[in-house]
């Protein structure tokens, strides 16, 4: 079944599954496609009657990136315009403002920034723990390892994925020259602790197993524009999701075959955010410039009966 | 414009792409400057207030217009005697307007020697003030000169529509379009998006001076209390004496429509004015007089529903007849301001006895 909820004005940057509520989204999404304007998270539940709003809550810029909280079932941080994260109490709307974008947490918050750092937080405390430097361009993306405690990855526009041990800000562990231009998005595999796979303005998708970075394990082509975000599926090892500014959604199992299980066209614009649903095998989620977000059931990843 | 090259630069292998968005973030520019182009250096208002019961309720209306003239002088820097017109647009003052314009004026120490004159177009007399202080400047007669709109509802019982026609009026389908105007009222309203425009009046009420005000539920806007005010000037005057530059005056249309259907103005007078594509202009200041009215412009027109009253219209913040326009043209100037990016907007209301006025705007981003 597939549904799709509008949001009028609104383009779509980045939509999560709640880690609590498997028909919870959040979903970040800006003004103007991002540019200029304000921003708005919405707040909604997947219904067997339709898509409902629960709540939406606006800032002053666009809202770029959203992460739920893993310890808290009303708690959301976004990375937003004006380089401040935003700590959203949905049972009470409030907001604090601190410091940097982009986000991904276990305990802690990491925001990836245009000033070319990672920060780290502590959402309890208004001061950052602690700032990674070393990228020399934009940093698009900073993702936890799921695995390997204080490990965590990024992406940027100077070309490289960095993957950083929070003991040692001043200097990454490991440093990638992953893709022919600009790296736009990063993931871990859920069943492998040394897989990565990072998304490139070189329109191509390459995987990394870290035990030996020098050279990709494998690499897929197909999108016609750069890769904005991808994600590994919660359930299979070796598929993954992505969505680009070519409009489309694309399934990959890089382990079977090197052109797509499926390509999903069903918006008229960058897709920006993409989602898996942690607890509805094969659910998909995602959110595009056009305004629209789905939530559908892609035929590649319905489970076997 | 930063943010806009990042993703340009995640576009580099699609050229078509590249200027397709380009297309969408750039400001296309459908009006040559000139010398002659009339120009507006500032543009403020009062709050708005619920008529006979509001907050402004026992304010003279020449009050509001004192502290209008001398708060807009001061913001700007213009001596009083550079002023060789003023034009106030108005429905209900006696005297036809005149006798309150004439008296504020030497009162906010704007000495006699600048003329001032009222008029009339129900609705539409605010905007209309500023097109024929702008007509004045076009035609040579005035460099610069000063229009605006007040309404003060104290005497007014107006127009036989009862409550229940108004009620009949509002079909099902425009409760959610009300619901909409009063939340983005509210959220223009917490954000503070209305404070560079509004100048809050001293009055003589106990109630909270006219920045909190009540809002009601209702399918029609109410009859409100409230004026506002523009400077005009032609644009190498303008330059000769250092004033700021915040909008250009680029076009004004006024056009008859059947008066026994209500409302219906906009819908022509839109199309009237642009003579070109509604993609080209990023704000529509259109006044709700009714949601019915308002609802059907928007669908006739085919304007885009977020182009729509952005700050909220007059469902919300009420409808001031005499100083619509002109309250409207602050609303439309202060936003884009905001917004801080060069576009076009449109200003348009419906008119009693059948009319439809429209305007567009220029805000050129310096």
């Amino acid at each position: 079944m597939e549904q799709s909820f509008q949001m009028p004005g609104r383009h779509g940057y980045s939509v999560r599954v709640s880690p609590y509520f498997g028909h919870r989204l959040a979903c970040a999404s800006s003004q103007y496609y991002g540019i200029a304007g304000c921003g708005t998270l919405f707040i909604i539940d997947v219904t067997p009657e339709g898509i409902v709003l629960v709540t939406s809550l606006d800032w002053n810029d666009g809202l770029f990136d959203v992460a739920w909280s893993e310890n808290n079932e009303h708690i959301l941080v976004t990375g937003s315009g004006d380089g401040s994260v935003q700590v959203w109490d949905v049972a009470q709307p409030r907001v604090y403002g601190i410091d940097w974008s982009q986000t991904r947490d276990n305990d802690l918050i990491l925001s990836a920034s245009w000033d070319q750092t990672i920060k780290m937080w502590d959402i309890m405390r208004s001061e950052s723990l602690a700032s990674f430097s070393g990228h020399e361009h934009v940093i698009y993306s900073a993702a936890w390892s799921p695995h390997i405690p204080g490990c965590f990855a990024s992406v940027s526009g100077d070309h490289t994925l960095r993957v950083w041990d929070t003991k040692k800000p001043y200097m990454a562990q490991i440093v990638i020259p992953a893709h022919e231009g600009e790296v736009l998005t990063c993931d871990w595999c859920k069943y492998d602790q040394n897989l990565l796979a990072t998304g490139s303005v070189d329109c191509g998708i390459r995987l990394w197993d870290l035990r030996n970075p020098r050279q990709h394990v494998s690499q897929l082509v197909g999108h016609g524009y750069a890769v904005r975000r991808l994600k590994f599926s919660p359930f299979q090892g070796s598929v993954l999701a992505s969505c680009s500014y070519d409009f489309t959604v694309r399934i990959w199992d890089f382990k079977r075959q090197k052109v797509p299980l499926e390509i999903i066209e069903h918006h008229t614009e960058f897709v920006y955010g993409l989602d898996f649903n942690l607890h509805l095998p094969g659910q998909l989620i995602d959110c595009s410039w056009d305004e629209k977000l789905m939530v559908y059931m892609p035929k590649s990843l319905t489970p076997l009966p | 414009m930063e943010r806009a090259k990042v993703v340009f630069g995640h576009l580099k292998s699609g050229q078509e792409e590249y200027h397709r968005l380009q297309k969408r973030l750039t400001f296309e520019k459908h009006f040559v400057d000139s010398d002659d182009d009339v120009v507006i250096v500032h543009a403020l208002r009062t709050p708005l207030c619920k008529a006979s019961r509001g907050g402004l309720k026992d304010t003279y209306p020449g009050d509001m217009l004192v502290t209008l003239f001398s708060e807009i002088l001061k913001q700007t820097g213009i001596p009083a005697t550079m002023l060789q017109d003023i034009c106030i647009g108005n429905t209900q003052q006696v005297g036809a307007g005149e006798q309150v314009s004439r008296i504020s004026q030497i009162y906010s120490n704007i000495p006699y020697t600048v003329p001032i004159r009222a008029v009339n177009r129900l609705c539409s007399s605010g905007l209309q003030a500023c097109a024929d202080i702008a007509g004045s400047i076009k035609a040579g007669y005035i460099d610069i000169g000063m229009a605006g709109g007040l309404t003060a509802e104290n005497v007014a019982s107006r127009f036989n529509i009862t409550r229940q026609q108004q009620d009949q009026m509002s079909l099902e389908s425009h409760a959610k379009y009300n619901y909409t105007d009063f939340i983005r009222a509210a959220r223009a309203q917490r954000n503070g998006w209305f404070d560079a425009e509004i100048v809050p009046v001293k009055t003589k009420v106990k109630a909270k001076d006219g920045q909190e005000r009540e809002v009601l539920v209702s399918n029609s806007s109410q009859l409100t209390d409230g004026a506002a005010m523009v400077i005009l000037a032609r644009r190498s005057f303008a330059a000769k004496n250092n004033l700021p530059i915040f909008g250009i005056f680029r076009a004004y249309s006024v056009v008859g429509v059947d008066p026994t259907v209500m409302g219906v103005g906009p819908a022509y007078a839109i199309p009237d004015v642009l003579r070109k594509a509604v993609d080209d202009i990023d704000i529509f200041e259109l006044n709700e007089a009714f949601a019915s009215q308002a609802y059907y412009c928007v669908q006739k027109v085919g304007i885009p529903m977020e182009k729509v009253n952005p700050k909220g219209g007059a469902v919300a913040l009420g409808h001031p007849l005499g100083c619509t326009g002109a309250r409207q043209l602050a609303t439309l100037l202060h936003e884009m301001k905001r917004r801080g990016k060069p576009s076009y907007g449109v200003v348009s209301m419906c008119i009693g006895t059948g009319m439809g006025a429209a305007a567009i705007i220029e805000y050129p981003g310096y």
